[in-house]
């Protein structure tokens, strides 16, 4: 699965992108400062619990922040350009055309009172202008087509409520994907579905990739799925990445101690025996008040005394760039030195 | 796990560098208690008490309520501060412009400002009583002396005037000669001690202005807004509480009972629902009218008896609530017990054996009465509207009782020249519609903070 | 969907029925006769009685009342215009044009007006103009109709005297001015409030956040996704807002004197002129359940979702 050949560049770059709410209860850091990079042709996982941060960083990108929500840090280059320089026709003309997005609940996705084949001609036409009404829908029709709708050319006058919720995903993907983006950002697509249609949405997407040349970044809580898409990960805890890797990293070595939680509370195909799911205790952070030190602390079994004040620093712990924001690591490096130095 | 080695990440150099300066100690594990004191535990509030907090917090609802006391207060306090009341008709004084003075009033006036201890004008008695009957009296005056007098017949359009330090000490004056200025003083016979069965005379010291002015009868207006404001304050709360009452049983029992009996009461409920409902309320205003009066006459026990004291419209306007006006409430609880009785508490609170009645109790009633709160709150401005509705188009309540709607009604042939008898209690009315409309609106979003929009 | 309005048109009918019964039931319910007077005798009022059918049994005026109706037969009137048949009261004397034309003015005005300010406020969330039309609407909402109209009678008409003070049969143009004002005040600012409401509900919909994802820009986005899904409870106001639209007319048309069929309703309820208090009602309760059914059908057009065959649940 790995894709990381030398043809491929870099197409996304987030740096240390902090993204605050103004709540009247005070701030609410949600995303606080996070970076990765994203290649063409890569899918990317990020995993976290709800409230984790996840979504909002994707929002962050899309420029689809609403108040009282708002970047207040870093950066996003997007095939190198800032995308936060942009103002708001450019960030319009570029939703759509270069990145598309879809959404968890397909159910309320789609406006109830417009045909699907509108919607997704509107989608193509907006950023199209050039194309007629007739092409557009000859377009639409292809496109459901390619998600693996049947009578495409009759379902595309349809109303949502007339497809059942794995056909609206799919319509949401085709809508997605009519003007072939080069990133799409799939925010927790599948959950709201049944475990059969959520299969199939997956294989869609992945032959719709391979097909597409394209990006991916894919939101979600859910591991499993990630191990069956993506090709790097980034665990989100309270705001932060805590650890990113390749799939591989990230499932038989994690390092962090929430990674290693989340593991634990999975079911594994390749687990032996029965073995016990351990629920990761504690509840998540109270984001309006987080922790000073390492968000993660309270709830944490290896919780050290420079946890309580110091917000933990990401050092690289493997190749292909597997890193880790956890004092465990520090420590260990630490120890490693003063061993290197005595002996 | 696999081996790793740190110092070969080149990412890693400086890092190292920085913190090397940490000591094991730093690395030590932190206890139980230290990790718990990472988290601050927000302390819960109590529904009503955070439903307050941001009811409070909420600058137009607090005005609003605020103007609403105001009101309440000029309604129920007010009258025991002005000398008029909302029935009494001064004939003197009648269409005066707010503030205004009668000519006997500024004549007698004048006497005051001249030394004068106190006056009496007969044209200014209340009522068709405007004029001293024959009899005895006596009038105590300043420095407690007495002075007792009779008349042996009853003086109409004069002016008492009482003088203690100039001679004669009381003597009486035509009215209209003492308005033109040119009258004679003719003293009052003086008798050393009031008579048996004499009765005293109150003499005025000054005129309580009538702020409002007076309308076509010679009352009042600022005692009528006052009482009409009354009026309507009891018409809007009473007929919120009927519906209130009549709407949750009826909404109640539909929803808890469920089947066919929720299926027959629904579609009565939408029969009603349809019917246009100003046509009958005007129809039944007439139709029960003449009954009412009857059962009124008729009637002795207490409850009738202050029914009467509120006329025959207040009261019909409070059946019409009670006969069409509750539907929207059933159906709101009707919603809301559904609501609640598919949610899980309410069916665990059924495993247990917990009975119907327990459970309407403890988890329905608590559950729906913010919606509750809410639907009586926005009622009582519509019932106080419908019946300045009625009250205009003259069937409402009728005079000598007023109702905003009715003083409005009153003023409307008079537009023109006395704008200011339609503008008083219009202006009461719309503050009072208003700020009500605003305080309910506040408590909606205080109560339930999702219906806020 | 001709099974749905038939059954629909049916219901109309029904209630049509139901309010003519409740109306014959509760007009005789009044006791006495109407043409009990302080002179008249006994004998007279029976003669009068006997004339007009009054003294048959209840069941047997009431079906008179209803197949005669069915015929298109709403009787004569027996006091306000003595042996005047009510069909000729009410449609060729002007009555009924005269309401219609200040009511459907007022319906037009109050919808083009409603509309636009609520999408005006909704689009400037949180910004002055939001705030002024909220106090405007909230005022809107709270003045009673007929404070509103003698309002503008007193600064219009008696102040600037810009206007005619009676409106009597509203000959010019400029007579229409102050009642159709005074009778759309309430609806529009309703409507503007219902629109912003649902207006910002449907902005936080999901589909508002997959057209921005899409790359629609604002305008497109408010007026295209936004404005259809929140036209939807607009639409359901626009029954109710029909009956208030009668009941204003009673208001107006006192305050104005209008001789429409509001005023001519009150007049004929004090005089117990049976036949044209049946006939009013029925004629301005026929006109709302006729905007009831149109709404329904309108609902259709504009939200896909509802299929008309199963609404009833």
């Amino acid at each position: 699965m790995s894709n990381l050949q030398g043809e491929d560049r870099v197409l996304l770059e987030v740096k240390d992108l902090r993204v605050s709410f103004f709540t009247h209860a005070g701030e609410v850091k949600a995303v606080d400062g996070i970076s990765y990079t994203l290649r063409t042709n890569e899918v990317m996982g990020i995993v976290g619990e709800s409230g984790s941060g996840k979504s909002v960083e994707a929002y962050a990108i899309m420029g689809l922040l609403q108040n009282p929500g708002k970047v207040i840090g870093g950066s996003v280059r997007f095939d190198g350009e800032d995308l936060l320089s942009y103002n708001q026709n450019q960030m319009a003309d570029f939703r759509g055309s270069r990145a598309a997005m879809i959404f968890q609940n397909p159910m309320t996705c789609m406006n109830p009172v417009y045909t699907v084949g509108d919607q997704l001609m509107e989608a193509l036409r907006s950023h199209r202008k050039d194309i007629s009404r007739a092409e557009a829908r000859k377009r639409a029709i292809e496109m459901l087509e390619q998600v693996g709708i049947n009578n495409a050319d009759k379902r595309v006058d349809q109303y949502p409520h007339e497809f059942s919720g794995g056909m609206r995903q799919r319509a949401m993907i085709a809508m997605a994907l009519i003007c072939n983006p080069e990133l799409l950002i799939a925010d927790e697509p599948t959950t709201a579905l049944d475990v059969t249609i959520q299969e199939q949405i997956l294989e869609l997407m992945k032959t719709l990739k391979g097909r597409n040349n394209m990006s991916i970044i894919f939101i979600t809580h859910n591991l499993g799925v990630v191990a069956e898409i993506c090709d790097r990960v980034s665990v989100m805890y309270a705001g932060h990445i805590v650890e990113q890797g390749t799939v591989n990293d990230i499932f038989y070595n994690p390092q962090h101690p929430y990674t290693k939680g989340l593991l634990a509370s999975m079911p594994r195909m390749d687990m032996i025996g029965h073995e016990r799911l351990i629920p990761i205790e504690g509840t998540p952070v109270d984001l309006l008040d987080p922790p000073k030190g390492c968000s993660f602390g309270p709830r944490c079994k290896n919780c050290m005394k420079i946890c309580l004040n110091n917000p933990p620093p990401a050092v690289t712990v493997g190749e292909n760039g597997h890193s880790c924001a956890c004092w465990l690591q520090v420590q260990e490096m630490l120890k490693q030195k003063e061993a290197e130095q005595h002996g | 796990m696999e081996k790793k080695s740190f110092h070969l990440f080149h990412s890693n150099v400086d890092a190292i560098a920085k913190w090397s300066s940490l000591r094991d100690e730093d690395f030590a594990p932190a206890t139980e208690t230290e990790k718990e004191s990472m988290v601050e535990e927000h302390k819960s509030v109590s529904y009503w008490k955070d439903a307050w907090r941001r009811f409070r917090s909420n600058r137009v609802s607090m005005i609003s309520l605020f103007v609403f006391l105001v009101i309440l207060l000029f309604s129920f306090v007010g009258p025991y501060f002005i000398a008029y009341s909302y029935d009494e008709q001064y004939r003197e004084a009648a269409k005066l412009f707010p503030f205004e003075k009668t000519d006997v009033e500024k004549a007698a006036q004048a006497l005051l400002d001249a030394g004068a201890d106190g006056v009496l004008a007969t044209s200014m008695l209340s009522g068709s009583q405007t004029y001293i009957k024959k009899g005895d009296y006596y009038i105590v005056g300043k420095n407690g002396q007495t002075y007792a007098f009779r008349f042996a017949k009853s003086k109409e359009k004069s002016v008492l005037v009482l003088e203690s330090d100039q001679e004669p000490a009381l003597w009486i004056v035509d009215q209209k000669a003492l308005i033109s200025g040119s009258y004679e003083k003719t003293p009052v016979e003086m008798m050393d001690t009031p008579a048996e069965g004499a009765s005293e005379l109150k003499m005025m010291t000054s005129f309580f202005p009538h702020v409002f002015g007076t309308d076509s009868a010679g009352r009042d207006l600022l005692a009528r807004c006052m009482y009409g404001a009354r009026v309507s304050l009891i018409i809007g709360i009473v007929a919120a509480l009927i519906v209130l009452v009549i709407g949750s049983i009826y909404g109640a029992i539909s929803g808890l009972a469920g089947g066919a009996v929720d299926f027959v009461m629904m579609r009565i409920v939408e029969l009603i629902y349809s019917v246009p409902d100003v046509l009958i309320v005007l129809l039944l205003q007439v139709v029960l009218k003449e009954p009412l009066q009857k059962w009124f006459d008729g009637a002795q026990s207490g409850i009738v008896k202050s029914m009467s004291d509120l006329g025959v419209g207040v009261v019909s306007i409070f059946i019409t609530f009670a006969l069409l006006y509750w539907v929207g409430m059933a159906r709101i609880v009707r919603g809301q017990v559904l609501m609640l009785k598919q949610q899980e508490y309410v069916t665990a609170a059924r495993a247990l054996g917990v009975s119907g009645r327990r459970i309407v109790k403890r988890h329905l009633i608590p559950n729906c009465v913010g919606q509750l709160v809410i639907t009586t709150c926005l009622q009582i401005p519509s019932a106080i509207f419908l019946e300045s509705f009625l009250s205009f188009l003259g069937m409402g309540v009728s005079a000598p009782m007023a109702s905003l709607g009715s003083l409005c009604s009153d003023a409307l042939d008079v537009l023109q020249n006395y704008p200011y008898r339609m503008l008083c209690p219009a202006i009461i009315l719309t503050v009072l519609v208003l700020s009500l409309n605003l305080v309910g609106d506040g408590i909606r979003d205080a109560l339930d903070p999702r219906l806020k929009k | 969907m001709v099974f749905y309005t038939l059954k629909r048109i049916a219901a109309a009918f029904l209630t049509l029925v139901l309010i003519a019964t409740i109306t014959f039931f509760l007009m005789n319910a009044i006791p006495g006769s109407p043409f009990m007077t302080d002179k008249s005798t006994p004998e007279q009022i029976a003669r009068a009685n006997a004339k007009y059918g009054l003294d048959q049994p209840l069941a047997v005026q009431w079906w008179r009342y209803m197949t005669n109706y069915l015929r298109g037969d709403m009787g004569v009137s027996l006091k306000m215009q003595e042996g005047t048949d009510v069909t000729t009261i009410l449609f060729h004397q002007g009555k009924f044009q005269l309401s219609i034309r200040v009511g459907l003015w007022a319906l037009l005005v109050a919808v083009l007006l409603g509309i636009p300010l609520g999408c005006i406020a909704a689009y400037n969330r949180g910004r002055a103009i939001d705030s002024i039309l909220r106090v405007l609407t909230t005022f809107g909402v709270a003045v009673p109709s007929f404070v509103f109209a003698t309002l503008l009678l007193m600064i219009f008409a008696v102040e600037l005297k810009w206007l005619p003070v009676l409106s009597n049969s509203l000959e010019s143009p400029a007579a229409y001015v102050m009642p159709v004002l005074s009778l759309a005040l309430y609806p529009s600012c309703y409507i503007a409030k219902l629109t912003r409401t649902s207006m910002l509900d449907a902005i936080n919909q999901d589909y508002i956040r997959t057209a921005r994802a899409k790359g629609l820009k604002t305008g497109k986005i408010i007026f295209k996704h936004a404005l259809r899904n929140s036209l939807i409870p607009v639409i359901t106001y626009l029954g109710p807002l029909s009956a208030s639209i009668v009941t204003g007319g009673f208001v107006v048309e006192t305050t104005f004197s209008i001789p429409g069929l509001g005023k001519y309703f009150i007049s004929s309820i004090l005089n117990r002129d049976y036949p044209v208090i049946m006939g009013t009602t029925v004629v301005l309760a026929a006109l709302i359940v006729i905007m009831n059914l149109v709404v329904d059908i309108a609902y259709k057009i504009v939200d896909p979702r509802i299929t008309l065959t199963s609404k009833e649940d």
